[in-house]
């Protein structure tokens, strides 16, 4: 019995241990497109390099780093190919917002609403601005805030990412 | 038995590991207090000086399951200003089990979903404000094909660790209907019902005890255009005022929101609409307007800017749904909102060297036009026609860039709030704010941020001053310190001062932060739900992290 117990155990820690260290994929959550039709985030992350930025009309450091990444965006594509899915996790108080924002500024990037925050809260995060990079479905890197300089820290990472692909 | 266990370990252990298709994160957020006595304040008289809310979350996924679990824990005590719903020092908060694949979509347990605008259904979590109306059931999703897609709930809502005795049921269809799906164009017709029942206390009431609510709404979106329109009818439910229900008094209620926007390269225009009567609604009647926004079944948001700084939290506008008699007449609201974001190109004279982005932002709102029989609690209502006056906010931003190193902010609001309508106070508030701030970096990763705020007006509290400074020494690493200065007060008692500082730090999916401060009492929004607060002064912890 006492051998049941000790196996109990160990097979137990090992759940636990290959838990906590698996990388964590992105999960399958159905959000909505730029022109309000359905799309599974999953696929889109699959087989390519992408950051997921998670913002809001009403959040200031969001929005800096939304422009300063804008501003080296084609540079970064053309070097390593990656793409950037801006996620606005704005509700129905402010989501009429998001689109002239997106469009008077000019960012290159693709639209994706989450506007009862599904994605959010399964990827746990509390605060946004949060950024994540995404290789081939399983998330490589992460960072929660803004601070101006962060956009080049970024970049460095991708980079390592997509050298060692 | 426990060999039994041990095969069933294995099983598990060997499918979803072995193939690694197993999706896996578990999250922690803690928040905890400690409250000082104040001189300025007052002391502090409650219970417990040390409180804490904690969230533990874990998710488990394999192939196309998924399974959940919140575990929740106020100990010794729920935080200050938090429901007293919150009520054990550990415990089991919500769970849930889910099947989902293409088509289909089956979850018992809690769960959380928006029906179109979340005007006629929606359920959410809140933890800043203490919020979580989560369902407790089923919920059925299909989507047969792209272009359409059904869903069906049942529940009882989630109080603090309790469910309400009401039981909210509904169904939602999204009909995509534009000619050609890769096309940029879409228009979306949607469908939805949602229901409340709940037995009267009063056998003799006439009322039905389910209440009905039916929602159509259609959405178009192109290349620079798009418009969205809602119209909600609400069947009759018994009036309720200050939790007091009265079974033979049933009204109707409806809801008109209308949206549309034009936006191209360097300009962005955006209009919405709305009407609101008598469309408070709650999975319990004597919850209606209820000071912790507990049990509540659709979203009603105030549509204003929602502002990021200080001085411009203080007169929050709060949507007025509601019908009550006493002790003010109000039917509901009616107005607008309309925002424009414009570009000032590179090269002219004020866009200057990096362009100069600038967004105005205009919202009215105003009580309906209706006549009240107080006697008989009658009333009836004008359909297109403004009441009295209960917000305006007026603002523009400026943003402008002025080196790679350097950029700046200036706000301008003018705003009037009636504290009569929104607070059931006396008076109304004229206020003319503004804010300035800079952010300015000097090395690599370190810069520094200041934002200097006055708020003027003759009303109310008088005049406000404000600053605040940060600084960021690393991607993971800032502090700051703030000041809030009610300098006007008539009062020379109340011209206090509301200082802040702290800092925080955070490193890959962790992040910890502590200050210590003097909070102001009063109205305190989050996403356009507001709850009032009483001040306190005292240390604030915050961890957030997941694995």
């Amino acid at each position: 019995m006492n051998m049941i117990i000790k196996l109990n155990f160990l097979v137990f820690s090992l759940l636990f241990i290959n838990l906590i260290t698996a990388q964590k994929s992105i999960p399958n959550i159905t959000l909505q497109g730029f022109n309000n039709t359905p799309v599974e985030i999953k696929s889109l992350t699959n087989n390519n390099l992408t950051i997921l930025s998670f913002w809001a009309t009403w959040c200031i450091p969001c929005i800096n780093e939304l422009n300063a990444i804008n501003g080296y965006y084609q540079e970064w594509q053309t070097e390593t190919n990656v793409k950037l899915i801006a996620i606005s996790v704005d509700d129905n108080r402010t989501i009429s917002r998001v689109r002239p924002m997106v469009i008077s500024n000019e960012w290159e990037y693709e639209i994706l609403y989450d506007k009862n925050q599904d994605l959010k809260r399964v990827l746990q995060i509390t605060n946004i601005p949060y950024t994540l990079i995404v290789q081939n479905g399983k998330i490589v890197f992460q960072h929660s805030g803004y601070t101006p300089g962060d956009e080049e820290l970024l970049f460095k990472k991708i980079k390592e990412i997509s050298f060692k692909q | 038995m426990k060999i039994f266990l041990s095969i069933i370990f294995f099983v598990f252990y060997f499918i979803t590991f072995a193939q690694n298709k197993n999706y896996f994160s578990a999250g922690i957020e803690s928040t905890a207090q400690y409250y000082v006595d104040d001189d300025k304040t007052g002391d502090f008289d409650e219970d417990n000086r040390f409180r804490s809310n904690n969230y533990i979350q874990l998710d488990y996924g394999f192939r196309n399951f998924k399974v959940g679990v919140q575990f929740e824990s106020y100990a010794p005590q729920a935080l200050l200003n938090f429901s007293d719903s919150f009520d054990q020092e550990f415990g089991i908060a919500s769970y849930y089990a889910q099947y989902k694949n293409e088509k289909i979509d089956v979850l018992g347990g809690y769960f959380y979903e928006q029906f179109g605008s979340g005007l006629i259904y929606r359920s959410w979590e809140d933890r800043q404000l203490g919020l979580n109306n989560a369902l407790r059931g089923g919920k059925v999703s299909y989507t047969p094909t792209e272009f359409l897609l059904f869903t069906g709930i049942y529940g009882e809502q989630r109080i603090g660790f309790e469910v309400s005795n009401g039981q909210v049921f509904g169904l939602n269809s999204e009909i995509n209907i534009s000619a050609n799906f890769e096309s940029k164009n879409s228009l979306i017709l949607g469908l939805s019902y949602v229901g409340r029942k709940e037995a009267f206390e009063n056998p003799a009431s006439m009322i039905d005890e389910t209440t009905h609510l039916f929602s159509g709404r259609l959405d178009y979106s192109g290349n620079n255009f798009y418009t969205k329109f809602e119209y909600i009818y609400k069947s009759e439910d018994a009036l309720v005022e200050q939790g007091f229900v009265f079974p033979d008094k049933g009204f109707t209620g409806n809801a008109l929101l209308w949206n549309i926007g034009y936006s191209k390269k360097g300009l962005g225009i955006d209009l919405t609409f709305r009407r609101l009567e008598n469309m408070s609604f709650y999975s319990e009647r004597e919850a209606s307007g209820n000071l912790d926004n507990e049990l509540l079944v659709n979203y009603i948001p105030s549509l204003t800017k929602q502002h990021d700084y200080g001085l411009t939290n203080i007169y929050v506008y709060q949507a007025q749904p509601q019908l009550s008699f006493f002790p003010l007449n109000k039917a509901g609201e009616i107005g607008f909102q309309i925002d424009l974001f414009y570009n000032v190109k590179k090269g002219t004279a004020i866009g200057g060297k990096y362009g100069t982005k600038i967004a105005f932002n205009f919202s009215n709102w105003y009580g309906l036009d209706a006549e009240f029989d107080d006697i008989n609690r009658t009333y009836s209502s004008e359909f297109l026609s403004f009441g009295d006056k209960y917000y305006s906010d007026f603002n523009i931003e400026v943003r402008k860039k002025w080196s790679d190193k350097w950029y700046s902010i200036f706000t301008y609001l003018n705003i009037f709030y009636s504290k009569k309508y929104i607070e059931e106070k006396i008076g109304n508030v004229n206020a003319n704010i503004f804010v300035a701030e800079t952010t300015y970096r000097f090395q690599k990763n370190k810069s520094t941020r200041l934002v200097l705020e006055h708020l003027s007006t003759s009303d109310d509290q008088k005049n406000w001053a404000s600053g605040l400074m940060e600084f960021y020494f690393s991607p993971s690493f800032s502090i700051f310190a703030s000041d809030m200065y009610n300098y006007g007060n008539d009062q020379d008692i109340e011209r206090i001062h509301y200082y802040n500082f702290g800092g925080s730090f955070s490193k890959n999916h962790t992040r910890l932060a502590l200050g210590y401060g003097r909070q102001r009492g009063g109205l305190v929004c989050i996403g356009g739900v507001c709850r009032f607060v009483s001040p306190s002064t005292g240390l604030t912890v915050n961890l957030s992290t997941s694995f």
